[in-house]
């Protein structure tokens, strides 16, 4: 139900696509995310799941600007608001993906369009945000679904670079970001060729003894400890220089380490395995760094530890098979003995094209254990949490930027449909390459 | 889910679990050891006697008489009975409706709260196929699937976790005719020969578009691209082994012939020589081997449809058909079926114009569409992928139902079999705690021919693994803890 303004603005960039000849020249960023008007809009009538509290059946939200004004069961409406009934409709906070390469990566085997993989080990300077674009198609279809937050980053290496938390809206790279400098992304080194998706491996790991496999893991992860301690020095030496009133010569990757070995930006560590997180603990204690674990099907193991040390993990994505040796429901069952051990857990897809079924991977999870509130504060504020964002998102309270999305049920539930979407309180067209061309098809005359 | 009438007491059950992990630990170890990496990244596995000996483990026995109570049926067919019981009689569905009485001496199983849906049919699955890809020519309609089926495959038993119980095991797709496809039903464990879905008609698997055009492959330096390189060459290779395959059974009938009018006193004609790849393609010709042809757009699906009105034979299934909405009517027409992704795209060109209201809109407009996997990960969660028929284009939930059972079993030619809960057909079942398509849903128990060949409450599931290293190793050990 977009107001008649947007629907005018809608059909002058249709417009503009059809003189321009193409249909995949239509900007993934649509008029909709004009300067934020100050009007307010209204959702009444609907159940409101704040996720930070309890649910409000028959309640009203309020968005005015970028930010969610008020929300409760008796909200007097502002005189200004533009109202849409929620009757029968569900207002739940957008949900963050923890982990996705969106902006980086446009169709999988054309390389011209691929930035998710650096060369070298190390590149820890490399800035995801830098590359993003904020006009891919998959960013659309992606927020439809209800996903109005990702991390997004390269992959790959030891050191993979620095991933940014984005809103899945804007005109330029800088007005997606949430935090261009979200957390450092560290691919631990496996043991590789330990089946299928054994960690990074590969296939060309499967022909080496399983000797010459661990060399190659101790080596690697030598290298990756003597490059903290080298980050750790760096940044040691700057600050006794700097007191001593020098100057030294500045070295980027360096200069990128030193807010890690500082513990003020968190370290994602890809893992899988028990093995790998214990590597991870190990390094964490050495070298003080704040650390998030991602992936991490084999958490399990060490839940009770990862409670204590208040460690959180991203875990999925749950569309992945378990280690041939695994339990065949380890993957999905993961993150309820994770919760439960007090762990705090979120979700990520670990892919851009199909960052959309974020929830049905939580809802994976919750078929297989998970409290389903549980599952939820996991797709929204546990996220924000972990990224250092939660006074500003994952959930619905006043003053909380107002990424909200209406649906008819629960988001977890595949049935369930998105019927209206606003990031940082702009309304967001839900249309995308995929509604469009539903439609052009749909209109295809009977064929003979 | 437990069963009752056949006296197994639970700690029978707990020692089955138990022998059931551990000969699913042993087997895995086996099972790594034998993959083996082959060039193009093709994955193969290869056979060990230990697996073999590993697996020798009691598969439960055979239903003969077994009702299913109290539960919510959803037949696929005939709508939902709300609270229904199902009676199977010698692996077959004896009875089904809300007014069944169960008969003395069957076993019971207590649907109470549960959702019964068919067995789930996956018409795209290179499950337990140790090789996958002839890929030395671009036509290789004689090599077979059945030659290379390993009945421990992992993925059989995760599928069985997750309702599928029949699979359509498919060549890949290097080639433009890949060879000869395996309908199985997961019996997972049995021997390799019980997978094979008797009754099933023979199919083949043909394939077009990039991946037969070896597009997105890297040629090594000395290395000579193979024919095709176009869309144009993928169509000349059809035509021609087509016209080949014509000339073949004219040859044949014409000795045939010649065979019955000979005189006595005369010599007999000589036999042409036999040619497995063509025998493949003239029972294509004669409708006895049903095509599945792997495409991505709509040129390319408008013509193979040409190319099969010319010679005569019906495409069953144009499979993934990612822009088969964009021609819907002319697959319609033509009596083929479409097994589609439910919502994958854009990993290559040809999958960027792929829209999940595909399943939607192809059935709009009178098309046959199942959803399919492709893959072990998402076989296990088909259900899922299923509702987002729903999502994407509103499909029905009977008719997103269907897109995984009646209408795949339509596309593999085994519908009077399997694909919905009906009197006469084998009792292959999925049992579900809650409804399949709804969150928190999982599948508790699957049957195939009225056996019980999954048990949630018998599996090696991640919980009973923490329960055994509890027992075994102390709790701390479970979720260890590291000062």
């Amino acid at each position: 139900m977009k107001g008649f303004r947007l629907r005018i603005a809608d059909c002058g960039v249709l417009a503009v696509a059809m003189i321009a000849g193409t249909s995949t020249a239509q900007n993934a960023v649509r008029p909709a995310q004009r300067a934020p008007a100050q009007s307010a809009i209204l959702i009444r009538n609907a159940t409101i799941v704040p996720v930070t509290g309890p649910r409000i059946p028959n309640g009203t939200l309020v968005i005015r600007g970028d930010r969610i004004e008020a929300l409760g069961p008796n909200v007097t409406a502002p005189a200004d608001a533009r109202v849409i009934d929620g009757t029968g409709l569900f207002v739940y906070p957008g949900m963050i993906d923890g982990g996705t390469q969106l902006g980086l990566t446009e169709i999988g085997s054309v390389p011209g369009g691929e930035d998710t993989q650096e060369v070298g080990d190390f590149n820890p300077h490399n800035v995801a945000l830098t590359a993003v674009n904020p006009h891919s198609e998959l960013i659309p279809v992606t927020r439809v679904n209800g996903v109005t937050t990702a991390i997004t980053s390269a992959e790959g290496g030891l050191i993979s670079g620095q991933a940014g938390l984005i809103d899945l809206m804007g005109w330029t790279p800088a007005e997606m970001a949430v935090r261009r400098q979200a957390a450092m992304v560290v691919s631990y080194p496996s043991l590789g060729g330990g089946g299928f998706g054994g960690g990074g491996g590969g296939f060309g790991g499967q022909q080496r003894s399983e000797s010459e496999r661990r060399e190659e893991l101790d080596r690697r992860t030598r290298s990756l400890r003597s490059y903290f301690a080298d980050a750790k020095a760096y940044s040691d030496m700057k600050g006794r220089v700097a007191t001593a009133g020098g100057v030294r010569k500045a070295n980027q990757a360096m200069e990128a380490m030193a807010p890690i070995v500082r513990g003020e930006i968190p370290v994602i560590f890809d893992v899988t395995t028990a093995d790998q997180i214990r590597g991870v603990l190990a390094l964490a204690d050495t070298f003080g760094i704040k650390v998030v674990l991602r992936g991490a099907r084999e958490a399990w193991r060490l839940a009770d530890t990862l409670a204590m040390r208040k460690i959180p993990v991203i875990v999925g994505p749950l569309t992945s098979v378990p280690g041939a040796d695994d339990p065949y429901d380890m993957t999905y069952a993961n993150p309820g003995v994770l919760a439960r051990a007090g762990v705090k857990i979120a979700f990520q897809t670990s892919d851009a094209a199909n960052s959309r079924n974020l929830p049905y991977n939580a809802a994976l999870a919750v078929a297989y254990g998970l409290d389903a509130d549980a599952a939820l504060r996991a797709l929204t504020i546990n996220a924000a949490e972990i990224f250092g964002v939660a006074d500003r998102y994952g959930s619905l309270a006043p003053g909380k930027v107002a990424n909200v999305m209406v649906t008819t049920g629960d988001p977890m539930d595949v049935r369930s449909v998105v019927r209206h979407l606003f990031i940082r309180g702009q309304p967001v067209p839900l249309d995308d390459r995929h509604t469009r061309l539903y439609e052009q098809f749909r209109a295809r005359p009977r064929a003979q | 889910m437990t069963t009752q009438g056949h006296g197994r007491g639970a700690k029978g059950q707990g020692e089955r679990r138990a022998v059931q992990m551990l000969r699913l630990l042993t087997l895995v170890t086996a099972s790594i050891a034998s993959i083996v990496s082959v060039a193009g990244g093709q994955q193969q596995r290869v056979a060990t006697r230990d697996t073999a000996r590993v697996l020798s483990y009691p598969i439960p026995p055979a239903g003969r008489l077994v009702a299913i109570t109290n539960a919510t049926i959803m037949t696929a067919s005939n709508g939902t009975i709300p609270k229904g019981t199902i009676v199977i009689r010698d692996g077959k569905i004896a009875a089904v409706g809300a007014n069944v009485a169960i008969p003395a001496g069957a076993q019971v199983i207590d649907g109470n709260g549960k959702f019964v849906i068919p067995g789930i049919v996956d018409a795209h699955s290179h499950s337990a196929a140790e090789a996958i890809n002839e890929g030395t020519q671009s036509i290789t309609a004689q090599v077979r699937m059945e030659d290379v089926l390993r009945q421990d495959a992992l993925g059989l038993y995760r599928e069985l976790a997750g309702g599928v119980t029949t699979l359509n095991i498919l060549h890949g797709s290097a080639n433009t005719i890949g060879g000869q496809n395996a309908t199985v039903k997961v019996r997972w464990g049995l021997p390799a020969d019980s997978l094979l879905f008797q009754g099933a008609p023979p199919g083949i698997k043909f394939a077009l578009g990039e991946n037969v055009r070896q597009t997105n492959r890297t040629i090594l330096p000395g290395q000579e691209r193979r024919y095709p390189r176009t869309r144009m060459g993928v169509e000349e290779l059809l035509r021609d082994a087509f016209t080949r395959a014509q000339e073949y059974r004219r040859e044949w009938q014409e000795y045939e012939r010649g065979r019955k009018t000979v005189k006595r006193g005369q010599a007999a004609a000589v036999p042409p020589k036999r040619d497995l790849q063509l025998d493949a393609l003239v029972e294509v010709l004669e409708g006895k081997r049903l095509v599945h042809c792997h495409s991505y757009r709509a040129d390319e699906i408008l013509m193979m449809l040409q190319v099969a009105k010319d010679f005569g034979f019906r495409v069953a299934s144009f499979q993934h058909v990612l822009e088969g909405y964009k021609v819907a009517d002319e697959i319609a027409a033509a009596g083929s079926g479409a097994s589609t992704f439910a919502d994958n795209w854009a990993y290559k060109l040809e999958a960027f114009d792929a829209i999940p209201h595909n399943a939607a809109l192809m059935a709009e407009r009178g098309v046959r569409v199942s959803i399919n996997s492709d893959s072990d990960e998402r076989a296990r969660r088909l259900y899922q992928e299923a509702a987002k028929a729903m999502h994407y284009g509103g499909v029905s939930e009977e008719e997103a139902l269907r897109m995984i059972t009646l209408h795949p079993a339509w596309q593999l030619g085994v519908d009077k079999r399997v694909g919905s809960i009906e009197v006469g057909k084998d009792a292959d079942l999925a049992i579900f705690n809650g409804h399949p398509f709804a969150p928190a849903s999982r599948v508790e128990m699957t049957l195939i021919d009225g056996r019980v060949f999954f048990d949630r409450a018998t599996a090696p599931t991640l919980e009973y693994l923490m329960e055994l290293i509890r027992q075994k190793q102390g709790p701390r050990q479970v979720t260890e803890v590291v000062p």
